[in-house]
């Protein structure tokens, strides 16, 4: 099978997040990996501090200054530790992109880092968040710093001001990147400007890309799945069916349940192309954008037969796609991979927007809602998402939080159990 | 803010006088049963391309095999664009005088823009005719290959004010993507930086994702006041030009501007690419201004290089081709030029801190680094620039084949079958063809002297989709150790409920359906089906990746995929792809060049255009 791969073959490449505390590296470090391990490039960060902390649970500001020689042996210990077990990580589990998770902010950690990556022919792209804006700054201690592990249980207050502390130890020895003959992207002030050096191969173009495209205004993401279609109610998979009575009574009450949850934000409504999602999204009084990439994943052969049609008909067929649902291709059809695919667009454009509303498919639903949600492979295929119900998923610095909103519409489930034909009850 | 219409909206209906051609003989078009061919003249005023085809080497059947679909009149425009007369203080000498001075005036003939927009003649499809219904003959001779018209690069064509392009996602109420405002996008940079390269590549792409956009560059005006035929003021390009030049250099920069403002007022314009030197902070701000005055916003796109050898390549394959230095000796015009290059440099001013309230990029030596400033989450500026980290001055070729024959006689998507003898033959006369090609290519240019004995060929990659066909037609590839890849992508145009059924069933069963492909044969989608454009928005990142890779690809893959890929590479118009043939006894090459791309056709031998496999 045909894997899908953007990168050529054998292309490592560590990603070095560079910067001073408070700039949201990690942030952005867990959205390159999530971003990636969406798209089944396989990724995984490190980060120092997570190993710092085995040996310094609760360290205070003076443990960071360059002064204490006690405090920065150990700080490289962690560094050497986090690289290593990332070096073992690239060779034996065939890793694509580390990151590197930590502050590295001087000259001699990086060529340090650049020279061992170089030795295993990995490549490396640091990304650097700087930024001088102190009402930055200060929002990103409070909103994320002071509920660090670090400061479990200690005084918010306090922890934020030896936080801040702890910042002018490291900008003593800051240095900003400018070896031209590193590849990198500098991000200033959040994007007010954007510096990008040498960039070596398309999947580090991809990375950029997407970090050029984030944006941290709050905003919130609303899935919805179409109204009960007629296809739904005898159980087929696939067509083009329109909705049955109680879908259009979702239609209809779905205007009242949007606003209920969006309030007077502005909100676009993207549908597919088929008839069951612009039927559902027909009286939602927001603009509307079509999208054939939302289109649900193309069944092929299988395409407007029930399960127990497909059981009967394609036995085999039924069994290797319960093992495998991720990777599984309908026989001229398509698999969850292939669905995956086709959304990268999708999400770059949404991590570009703000409030956006989707109306589209059970297996287009659950690619995205993956997405967001940092589900893994095996799992996304099999989540229940039920009929006549409003996601709001709220993108937060660690993590999206998510709120279902029932309608109070009956509608037949289309939740299908591993191993069985049936639909569940 | 605009309200966005539902997408993909077609465009207008083009024609009542069009008509379906039903095709009696399906065995030779087995897999391409969605396309109808139609007739009548285009309603649209489609601009006719330049009818210069000098160098066109005509159908018959001796000439094909080398066939160069490049205009005579373009390989001249090659030349110096760069040495525009934006020198100095001239520009806001000149922007004063406009204010005053009746543009029109000024303007002492059509400009090839213009006069492609004026005519007068009935508008006819590139190279003069329109889709006809193929000839059953046809198929049995090799007269049926590509309209010759689409063998030229169509990237300084104009487009119509309906135009909608390959990749657009969605159109707006005013016709506008994405946002309300008009841009111009304005180079700044010295002489030999690749600025009329980039212009052209940027203007490709943002044509390809439905931004109507249009290049002006400067020294294409230039060169309409003062014809090859007559001589460029000794000063033209100096600093302290005498009066009666400088009036010239404005003369011909207020004919350039008409034509700009022209595309942004009266043709539906988004986006003008100002390919000039543009070389002082005054004068850009002075540009600046003008342009916003009139409701343009602008983006600036500086080019620097520091490396000589960087700029000396660039004068070496661009520059010195020109009219201005033809008799020259190689070595000799390379050193005048870059003697008047180095004229303009003291004068030169980079943008810097002093004008960081404009948005501009700045690409450092051909996109080693770039510097994005004030164009925070912009979807064109990052779009750009998503490019521009891909953009190579591409020197390798993308070579263009199909997949061979299958064992089903009309393989249905859904059944995605093997490749039968007759497939299996072509692939392997297929690899050995192609490898011998390049083999005898690479010796000819150590012969020319344009690569030294010892240098390595460049390395060639496959490309094919995940259908058995095209990846059983590469596996001869693979077996001569050339690396292939998969690429889901690259699948051929989904053919919805219309899978397996030939022409005439279509037409039986879905009669109303034909009547709106026929209106729209790039939009429209059978049922279930896939459009041309929905293949195009999903084939993006390939082509992304296309513009990057320096080795020379081979692309596998159905013929529907074939059209969308050769489509963005020659800017083609979205009707025009659709008809765009591909045969089975040759390979297309496209070989990349600054100002436009050329074509070429490598026959593969023993295998006829459509039928079976003579051996």
């Amino acid at each position: 099978m045909g894997g899908y791969s953007f990168h050529a073959d054998n292309l490592q490449i560590c990603v070095v997040m560079v910067g001073l505390p408070a700039r949201g590296k990690s942030l952005i470090a867990q959205k390159i990996v999530r971003y990636l391990k969406w798209l089944s490039v396989n990724a995984k960060c490190f980060n120092v501090g997570n190993y710092r902390r085995i040996e310094t649970a609760h360290p205070t500001a003076d443990f960071f200054d360059v002064t204490n020689s006690e405090g920065e042996r150990l700080r490289r210990v962690a560094a050497e530790a986090a690289i290593a077990d990332m070096l073992r990580w690239f060779d034996e589990e065939q890793g694509t992109v580390g990151i590197l998770d930590a502050t590295n902010t001087t000259r001699a950690r990086r060529t340090w880092v650049e020279g061992i990556c170089r030795q295993h022919d990995i490549e490396t792209l640091f990304v650097e968040s700087w930024c001088d804006d102190e009402d930055l700054i200060m929002q990103n201690i409070i909103d994320v710093k002071t509920t660090s592990p670090d400061y479990v249980g200690q005084d918010p207050e306090q922890s934020a001001l030896d936080f801040r502390n702890r910042i002018r130890n490291y900008e003593k020895v800051y240095e900003t990147i400018d070896d031209n003959d590193l590849t990198y992207v500098k991000l200033v002030n959040v994007g007010s400007q954007v510096i990008i050096n040498r960039i070596q191969s398309y999947l580090e173009s991809r990375i950029v890309y997407y970090l050029m495209n984030l944006h941290i205004k709050p905003r919130c993401i609303w899935l919805s799945r179409h109204g009960e279609s007629q296809f739904n109610v005898e159980g087929k998979i696939g067509g083009d069916a329109n909705l049955s009575p109680r879908g259009r009574e979702y239609a209809r009450q779905l205007p009242q349940l949007t606003r209920q949850s969006v309030g007077d934000r502005p909100l676009t409504v993207w549908t597919s192309t088929l008839k069951r999602t612009q039927q559902t999204a027909k009286y939602l009084p927001y603009r509307q954008l079509t999208w054939k990439a939302l289109d649900e994943l193309d069944a092929g052969q299988c395409d407007g037969l029930t399960y127990e049609e497909i059981e009967m008909k394609y036995p085999e067929d039924f069994h290797a796609r319960d093992e495998n649902k991720y990777e599984y291709r309908y026989p001229g059809g398509e698999s969850y991979r292939d669905v995956v695919t086709r959304l990268e667009p999708i999400i770059m454009e949404l991590e570009r927007q703000e409030n956006i509303m989707i109306v589209t498919h059970q297996a287009v639903l659950r690619c995205i809602y993956a997405y967001f949600m940092n589900v893994p492979q095996d799992r996304s295929p099999w989540m229940e998402v039920p009929l006549h119900t409003l996601i709001k998923l709220e993108p937060k610095a660690y993590g999206t939080e998510v709120t279902r909103i029932k309608a109070d519409i009956p509608a037949v489930s289309t939740y299908r159990e591993k191993g069985s034909s049936s639909l569940k009850k | 803010m605009l309200s966005l219409s539902p997408s993909p909206s077609p465009s207008p209906p083009r024609s009542p006088a069009l008509s379906v051609e039903s095709d009696d003989d399906h065995s030779d078009d087995e897999d391409d049963h969605l396309t109808f061919y139609v007739t009548g003249s285009s309603p649209t005023p489609i601009p006719s391309r330049s009818s210069s085809s000098s160098i066109h080497a005509h159908h018959n059947d001796e000439s094909r095999e080398v066939f160069f679909g490049q205009d005579l009149q373009d390989q001249q425009l090659q030349g110096e664009h760069d040495l525009s007369p934006t020198q100095g203080t001239g520009l806001s000498t000149y922007h004063s005088e406009l204010a005053t001075s009746p543009i029109t005036s000024v303007f002492s003939g059509p400009s090839s823009y213009m006069r492609s927009l004026m005519s007068d003649q009935p508008p006819l499809a590139r190279g003069g005719g329109y889709w006809r219904p193929r000839p059953a003959s046809s198929k049995r001779s090799s007269n049926s290959s590509f309209n010759p018209s689409v063998n030229k690069d169509a990237i300084h064509e104009p487009l119509s004010p309906t135009h909608m392009s390959p990749a657009q996602l969605y159109t707006t109420a005013s016709g506008q993507l994405f946002h309300a405002g008009k841009i111009c996008i304005v180079i700044a940079g010295l002489p030999a930086r690749g600025k009329t390269h980039l212009a052209v590549s940027l203007t490709r792409y943002l044509r390809w994702l439905g931004v109507k956009t249009h290049a002006f560059h400067l020294g294409d005006y230039r060169r309409q006041f003062i014809p090859p035929n007559m001589e460029v003021p000794d000063d033209y390009f100096m600093i302290d030009a005498s009066a009666s030049t400088v009036m010239l250099r404005q003369r011909v920069m207020a004919a350039c501007k008409v034509d700009l403002y022209r595309f942004f007022d009266s043709e539906n314009g988004q986006v003008a690419v100002y390919d000039a030197v543009n070389p002082t902070a005054a004068g850009r701000r002075v540009l600046v201004k003008e342009l916003n005055q009139h409701g343009i916003q602008v983006l600036f796109i500086e080019s620097i290089c520091d490396r000589p050898e960087i700029i000396e390549a660039n004068v070496r394959s661009v520059k010195i081709s020109s009219p201005d230095y033809a008799g020259w000796n190689e070595n000799e015009a390379v050193e005048d030029y870059l003697t008047r290059i180095s004229l303009k440099v003291p004068l030169y001013e980079s943008m810097d801190m002093h004008e960081h309230e404009f948005s501009y990029i700045k690409l450092y030596n051909a996109g080693e680094r770039i510097l994005l400033n004030n164009t925070r989450v912009g979807y064109l500026p990052n779009r750009i620039v998503f490019y521009l980290m891909n953009l190579h001055i591409k020197k390798g070729s993308v070579y263009f084949a199909r997949a061979g024959r299958s064992t089903e006689r009309r393989p249905k998507y859904k059944s995605d079958p093997h490749l039968n003898e007759e497939g299996t033959t072509y692939s392997k006369v297929l690899a050995d063809t192609l490898i011998e090609y390049r083999k005898k290519e690479h010796e000819a240019r150590i012969g020319d002297g344009e690569l030294e004995p010892n240098a390595e060929p460049r390395e060639l990659i496959v490309w094919t989709s995940t259908r058995r066909r095209t990846i059983e037609t590469a596996s001869e590839f693979e077996k001569r150790g050339v690396r292939c890849r998969q690429r889901p992508q690259l699948s051929q145009m989904h053919p919805g409920l219309t899978d397996g059924l030939g022409t005439e069933e279509i037409e039986r069963l879905y009669p109303d359906e034909v009547a709106e492909h026929v209106k729209d044969p790039y939009r429209h989608r059978f049922p279930r089906a896939e459009s041309y454009h929905d293949l195009a928005v999903r084939m993006e990142p390939v082509i992304l990746e296309m513009e990057r890779i320096s080795s020379d690809i081979l692309i596998i893959a159905h013929v529907s995929v074939l059209r969308v890929l050769y489509g963005y590479l020659m800017a083609c118009l979205p009707f025009e792809i659709p008809a765009l043939e591909f045969e089975r006894n040759e390979i297309v090459e496209i070989i990349p060049s600054a100002y436009n791309n050329q074509v070429k056709r490598i026959v593969l031998p023993g295998i006829p255009p459509n039928s079976s496999v003579i051996m």
